[in-house]
């Protein structure tokens, strides 16, 4: 358990209501709180804002029609056509990475993507998802995706551990990034504000300053984070369809 | 760090899986779709609109072409009737002219006529006179009595003498 004002006190789990099930805690935490708020502000958002079906859209209904063509153009720029049937689960996933980036930057607000078990989950969906996509549409060639053509023989011992390690580490890199990013930030934040507190009267406004300034760097670091797990995601999904 | 203790593992996992499946389920069925047709319903606008333009100009240029065929046609016809009148005006000045030159070929050949008449008279006035003359002379001279057809046959013999 952290000190009480240690900078990680932010990403403890507190119980809202205890439930458990089957000799399981599923206790409502306030990290299940958050995702609630998240998928409330998302389906909300991209309900009422498109609910007069405008042809000439609304400033709101606009920005609806821009994440969808956002996440559409960078499926198809990726994946091609073949993309397509992937888009309500790249979006999905998008938006609940960026709303729950979002969420989190609110004051006292918990944000769980900076749990690796969360993004862990959310990347190994897709790892799993894209292995069986790229077994469906190559069955036991898709092994041959180590395989890298071109590369003299007597390298190939070499690379194929390669090419399995990183293929393997894909829900690793894609969920610690995620996960240290917001991690870094937040407790840089609290740091920062701790700092606000314990300095002497009027010099506690430069690292209030610096906070304001960071706040900014994480709302961009929130938006580039569900972008790059988008775009990974996408790009995971246009190799389960072409190999090497 | 309170992220690696399990003790919430679990319940993370259930309500992440909760929670998203919801969002993705939600998503995929009712507010995507809705984007869709809005989308849909724009790009059919703009086809519409722009096909609709492109008909429309199409227009436009057939009834541009049509004032062009009449501009034209006006310039063809303009055209022909100056030429008609040209050709009237030179013919109706050339008939004139001809019939002014036949005017004046006759006068000049009445002319020519006249002069001829009036020298042949004035030749015959002039052989009269000659007549006259030589029979008045030839009386005075000798008594011989010429007739007036014995003098001119005299006259007529010795004519390329007088001149």
């Amino acid at each position: 358990m952290a000190a009480k004002d240690s900078p990680l006190k932010q990403f403890e789990i507190d119980p809202i209501s205890n439930i458990e099930l089957g000799g399981y805690n599923i206790s409502f935490t306030n990290s299940s709180f958050a995702m609630l708020i998240t998928v409330l502000v998302i389906t909300l958002f991209l309900t009422l804002t498109v609910n007069t079906r405008s042809i000439i859209p609304s400033r709101m209904q606009l920005i609806s029609e821009l994440m969808y063509n956002f996440i559409a153009q960078l499926l198809s720029d990726t994946v091609g056509d073949n993309g397509k049937r992937y888009f309500p689960f790249v979006f999905s996933l998008f938006m609940f990475v960026l709303i729950g980036n979002m969420v989190g930057m609110i004051p006292y607000q918990f944000t769980f993507t900076s749990h690796i078990i969360v993004t862990f989950a959310l990347a190994a969906v897709v790892f799993i998802g894209v292995t069986i996509l790229g077994f469906i549409n190559h069955g036991i060639k898709f092994f041959t995706f180590f395989y890298i053509p071109g590369v003299p023989f007597y390298m190939h011992p070499l690379l194929i551990p390669i090419e399995v390690i990183s293929y393997l580490s894909r829900p690793i890199s894609l969920s610690v990034r995620l996960f240290a990013n917001m991690l870094a930030g937040h407790t840089l934040l609290k740091v920062f504000a701790g700092f606000v507190v314990s300095m002497p009267f009027f010099t506690g406004v430069f690292p209030l300053a610096f906070i304001v300034a960071l706040t900014g760097l994480e709302i961009l670091i929130a938006f580039l984070q569900a972008y790059v797990f988008a775009i990974l995601t996408c790009l995971y999904i246009n190799d389960a369809y072409h190999l090497h | 760090m309170p992220q690696l203790n399990p003790e919430f593992f679990v319940s993370q996992l259930f309500w992440l899986a909760v929670f998203f499946t919801f969002l993705f389920v939600f998503l995929w069925r009712v507010s995507l779709p809705r984007i869709a047709t809005v989308l849909e319903k724009r790009q059919n606008k703009i086809d519409e609109n722009l096909s609709s333009a492109k008909e429309l100009q199409e227009q436009a240029m057939e009834i541009e072409k049509k004032i062009n065929d009449q501009i034209n046609k006006a310039k063809l016809e303009t055209d022909e009737k100056i030429k008609e009148t040209i050709n009237a005006l030179q013919e109706d000045v050339s008939l004139q002219l001809s019939s002014l030159d036949k005017d004046l070929e006759k006068k000049v050949s009445d002319a020519e006529n006249e002069i001829l008449k009036s020298k042949d008279d004035q030749m015959k006035n002039i052989n009269n006179e000659i007549v006259n003359i030589t029979k008045l002379t030839v009386g005075k001279i000798t008594d011989i009595e010429l007739s007036d057809n014995e003098l001119n046959k005299v006259i007529e013999t010795h004519k390329g003498n007088f001149n």
